[in-house]
């Protein structure tokens, strides 16, 4: 039950992931004109400023070497090139305009971006379920209704519009967190203080407006802890004189917080998407900026993997999600049903 | 406003299967009326959250047909540039660094906004609905299996990222175009929320009792399970409205989609370039856009938190239950 | 049954709700003694208010419900405990300690969660007692009522059944050896063959550990076969309370006779009383006089104006009617026994029996 539960999980995020490389492949296909036409338009009027020409057959090498596209073979067969450089060589291409690999791009650039997000949806999570727990435990309160419209209020800010807010009041006005960047000039990397100190500062901005993204939970999280303060089970518990903090943790949180475990995983793509937006706000150099600059200049090969790498994180977070949901609810791992 | 399409839509798949009944048309169309409009309505007024809502909505909504009609479509030049807020009467917001009333720009931004939210909300809506309702009524088939599996993929793919794909490729000026490319990515989540609702309402008795009664599925689907699935899709059609507004704007804002256009966004990223944040003379001006937005999916968030919990019998349940436990009023 | 070894002593007890309406009174001014190791039955149509007083019992009515009064409880040895003025942590360590509760919500009465094991660990831990000792009392508890303590102990509440759900739960509600315990409605979702050997099960609980039994139900003949003791709840007050003879061959309040009159026969359990005239009394609204009095057919001017007293019928048995001894007469039961049996245990629990 376990290993077939195990196999179908795994083979599910292998179809989600291939099925998402073959659509970039469709995309290539629907540029007008076809992809190496639109590449190499896009290279040519790149080349219209400088002085050099290429001729026509280099520019169609060119073409195969940035996207691994063959462009006058059969389209199963570009289709079949394609997926075996991606898969078997892990080659996302080469980028535009620089002689850099996809692949080594987006290697140097994710961690900033993981660290920033990761940090985000942990902090508006947990934040998030402590508010939406003590709202339901004091619901009907005051506390509870001035709490709901600001949650509702800050529901209602857009990520990048709390970005824009934070840069005006905690680096224009007061000069607390710097505007842009990883970190200081002048710092040298490396596990020393200094750099750290300067990571932590340049991250704070970007990691506070994307975790606005997560507040809408306090309300799920507010409405799961009702149902749960309403269960027979917790009144048993109340009976049986079990202390308060072994109820709020073990009894409501758990059970409230079971039914959101999958939901925080599929978060990661949200946060994800809204680091093209924050990145470019904060001049972040994370995946986001590398996507954001690369649709400036029409960098399709970036786009693309980009897209690749993106969704390959979500995968693997939901995947995650998956196998560990039967261990912290029984109740999956025994049916092995996961409806 | 979109919200109330699909109410439309209901109301024209009840006309249809009306010779099943022997009751007249008009009685008929009367009492599901009351059923599915005036009851909820009537519900939704008790909730503050419902009432503001709707009422901002409303406000959005005359803006973008009324105010567009009394107030003049801003060009460069018509005003000084710069004007502070609240300084002249003929531009109330003040005026940008072209010289274009702020007001005039906010109003005439909002029929391209409605435009989008209502491509997109009908795009992922309709497809939510279709793929969630087939799938459920076709649980452990072949169907369901592969919608689900489509579903499950597309709501791996990150939204944003693959739709600035789609736009670099495309290329959209057209307010329903982007719509549409933005509610792509908006339907998957919906559809599985639909799909376990059709599953739990099939397995209620009334259901199973239309089945037995040899009333074909067609007619289940419209009269009973759209029926019940109503609270969703005006919860979430809020939602989504709220998530394509908070997209393009930022798309805009960004200068990924091309400025073919008025809007919010487009607004903020001329005065966000030049430089406003550090300049108080144009405060006013990135300020007036980033209000416009928040009030709107203000009014979007309350509408479907009210409508939530107006819905939501479990939590009206609990509040009566404490007291019904014993020796309170019987129901 | 003697006054002198009462266990909880219950006087001037009010529950009561506050709602947009108006003030709800659940309970009112109800006084009730349980003797040490007795089984009481509390009977009532549901809304009577029987839960909320033995909720009380624990202090533990459901919020916004709020018990005034006194409940006083008398351990073996120490002193008397007023229950009501406990504080927080008091009350935590009493609840299940001295008294346990297993109420109607049994099926969902355990943590989804966790496994039993846990539930039975997570009590012991948080009263401080020994915990290898502890689960060694749990594992002869579930033999005792029945279960296989290696399997039931690393399941899920979702892997067990309705029954075994009930049966454990009574077995974790002795795991810190409670003098008393309270049940209310503890058989109401099991079938028939299931309630009959609960009930077998809890007599056999109560000689083994001493117990003292509340038992509330509906269920008049479940509860001829348990009880020692009956107290007649209706419209938030006790209004008859005696011995299990008393009450089936004596009743002497009107709405006992009414009750016993609408169980035709004893031994087929009636699922709803409502089959009494008249309307249930709403908690909201004050009844002026005897609160039977609108579906009383002995009711005169008096019953209508003065609210009658516990009236003693016999040294064991009360009523809260004035004309007690003209009940019989008035409200004729047509199914039950004119005579009661010379001696032993009523006729009904040794007919129920065979």
């Amino acid at each position: 039950m376990q290993g077939n539960y195990l196999a179908k999980r795994i083979g599910q995020a292998l179809l989600t992931f291939f099925a998402t490389v073959t659509l970039t492949f469709v995309l290539y296909q629907m540029m007008p004109g076809g992809p190496e036409q639109a590449l190499r338009n896009q290279i040519l009027s790149q080349q219209m400023g400088s002085s050099n020409t290429i001729n026509p057959e280099q520019i169609e090498q060119l073409v195969e070497n940035y996207t691994n596209l063959e462009s006058d073979a059969p389209i199963y067969v570009q289709y079949y090139q394609y997926m075996s450089s991606v898969f078997l060589e892990f080659d996302l291409g080469e980028s535009l305009y620089s002689e850099d690999t996809v692949t080594s791009l987006l290697a140097e650039r994710l961690p900033w971006s993981m660290l920033i997000s990761v940090y985000a949806m942990v902090i508006g999570y947990s934040v998030s379920i402590v508010l939406g727990a003590v709202m339901a435990f004091k619901e009907k309160s005051r506390f509870d209704s001035v709490s709901s419209v600001v949650v509702i209020g800050l529901n209602s800010t857009p990520y990048y519009v709390a970005g824009i807010l934070f840069i005006f009041f905690f680096s224009i006005r007061n000069n607390v967190f710097p505007t842009g960047g990883r970190y200081g000039l002048g710092i040298e990397p490396g596990f020393n203080p200094a750099f750290m100190q300067s990571i932590a500062l340049h991250a704070a901005l970007p990691i506070l407006s994307m975790s606005v993204l997560g507040l809408g939970t306090a309300l799920t999280m507010r409405g799961n802890s009702v149902r749960v303060l309403g269960e027979d089970y917790l009144r048993v518990a109340e009976l049986r004189g079990l202390r308060n903090s072994r109820i709020a943790t073990q009894y409501v949180g758990r059970n409230a917080i079971l039914p959101m475990y999958t939901q925080f995983m599929i978060g990661i793509a949200g946060v994800l998407s809204s680091s093209v937006i924050v990145e470019e706000i904060f001049s972040y150099p994370g995946v986001g900026l590398l996507v954001y600059d690369a649709i400036q200049v029409r960098n399709y090969p970036v786009l693309m993997g980009s897209l690749i790498v993106f969704t390959l994180v979500t995968i693997v977070a939901i995947l995650i999600a998956d196998l560990t949901y039967g261990f912290i609810d029984p109740r999956i791992s025994s049916g092995g049903n996961n409806e | 406003m979109s919200n109330e399409r699909p109410d439309d839509d209901l109301e024209t798949l009840f006309d249809a299967d009306i010779d099943r009944e022997p009751t007249p048309r008009s009685q008929r169309l009367k009492r599901q009326f009351d059923l599915y409009v005036v009851a909820p309505a009537r519900v939704a007024m008790t909730d503050w959250r419902a009432v503001l809502g709707t009422a901002i909505i409303a406000m959005y909504v005359l803006m973008g047909t009324v105010g567009v009609w009394l107030v003049d479509r801003p060009t460069s030049g018509d005003a000084p540039t710069l004007v502070p807020p609240f300084q002249n009467p003929n531009y109330i917001l003040g005026t940008d660094t072209f010289g274009q009333p702020i007001g005039a720009q906010l109003i005439h931004a909002t029929p391209d906004m409605f435009r989008m939210v209502f491509a997109g909300a009908v795009v992922s809506i309709g497809f939510a609905a279709l793929v969630g309702v087939l799938s459920g009524f076709l649980r452990g088939s072949k169907i369901d299996t592969i919608l689900m599996s489509i579903t499950d993929i597309i709501i791996t793919i990150p939204g944003l990222p693959l739709v600035i794909v789609l736009i670099a490729i495309f290329q959209p000026g057209d307010p329903y175009v982007i719509g549409v490319l933005l509610g792509l990515d908006n339907w998957p989540g919906l559809a599985r929320t639909v799909r376990s609702q059709v599953l739990s309402i099939r397995e209620e008795s009334y259901v199973e009792a239309s089945q037995i009664m040899g009333i074909s599925t067609g007619t289940i689907l419209r009269r009973d399970v759209l029926a019940q699935l109503m609270p969703y899709i005006t919860v979430n059609a809020a939602l989504a409205s709220r998530r394509i507004i908070f997209e393009s704007v930022g798309l805009y804002f960004l200068g990924i989609l091309p400025f073919t256009t008025l809007n919010w966004g487009v607004m903020m990223n001329i005065a966000y370039e030049g430089n406003a944040l550090s300049k108080p003379s144009m405060y006013h001006f990135l300020a007036f856009p980033l209000l416009t937005i928040f009030l709107m999916s203000f009014g979007l968030v309350l509408f479907s938190q009210g409508m939530d919990s107006v819905f939501n019998v479990r939590l009206r349940a609990r509040h009566s239950s404490t007291i019904d436990d014993d020796g309170g009023p019987e129901p | 049954m003697s006054n002198s070894d009462t266990i909880v002593e219950v006087r001037d007890l009010n529950v009561t709700f506050e709602m947009n309406r108006g003030q709800s009174r659940v309970v009112r001014d109800a006084d009730l003694d349980v003797a040490r190791n007795e089984t009481l039955g509390i009977i009532g149509e549901s809304g009577s208010g029987k839960s909320m007083l033995a909720s009380s019992f624990l202090n533990a009515v459901v919020e916004p419900g709020v018990s005034t009064g006194e409940v006083t409880y008398h351990p073996d040895d120490g002193e008397p405990v007023s229950v009501l003025d406990l504080s927080e942590s008091e009350l935590n360590r009493f609840r299940w300690e001295e008294i346990a509760m297993v109420f109607q919500g049994a099926m969902s009465s355990f943590n989804p969660v966790t496994t039993i094991r846990t539930h039975f660990r997570e009590t012991l831990q948080d009263h401080n007692r020994d915990i290898p000792a502890g689960m060694d009392r749990a594992r002869e508890l579930l033999e005792s009522v029945y279960l296989d303590p290696d399997r039931i102990l690393d399941s899920y509440a979702h892997e067990l059944s309705g029954g075994m759900k009930q049966r454990a739960l009574i077995a974790l509600s002795l795991v810190l050896e409670p003098d008393v315990l309270v049940l209310d409605e503890p058989t109401a979702a099991l079938d028939l063959l299931m309630q009959r050997s609960i009930v077998t099960l809890l007599r056999d609980l109560q000689a083994e550990y001493d117990l003292t039994l509340v038992f509330i139900t509906h269920d008049l003949p479940l509860l001829t076969k348990l009880a020692d003791r009956i107290a007649v709840m209706y419209a938030f007050n006790i209004v008859e309370i005696g011995t299990t003879d008393d009450l089936l061959y004596n009743a002497s309040h009107p709405y006992t006779r009414a009750l016993l009159d609408t169980t035709p026969d004893l031994n087929v359990p009636v699922e709803e009383m409502n089959i009494i005239e008249g309307s249930k009394p709403d908690p909201v609204d004050h009844i002026p006089g005897c609160s039977y009095h609108p579906r009383c057919p002995m009711a005169d001017e008096r019953c209508r104006s003065d609210d009658p007293p516990m009236m003693t019928v016999s040294n064991s048995h009360e009523s809260a009617c004035f004309y007690y001894d003209e009940a019989d007469d008035a409200v004729t039961i047509s199914a039950a026994p004119e005579t009661r049996p010379a001696s032993g245990q009523s006729a009904a629990t040794d007919g129920g029996e065979n």
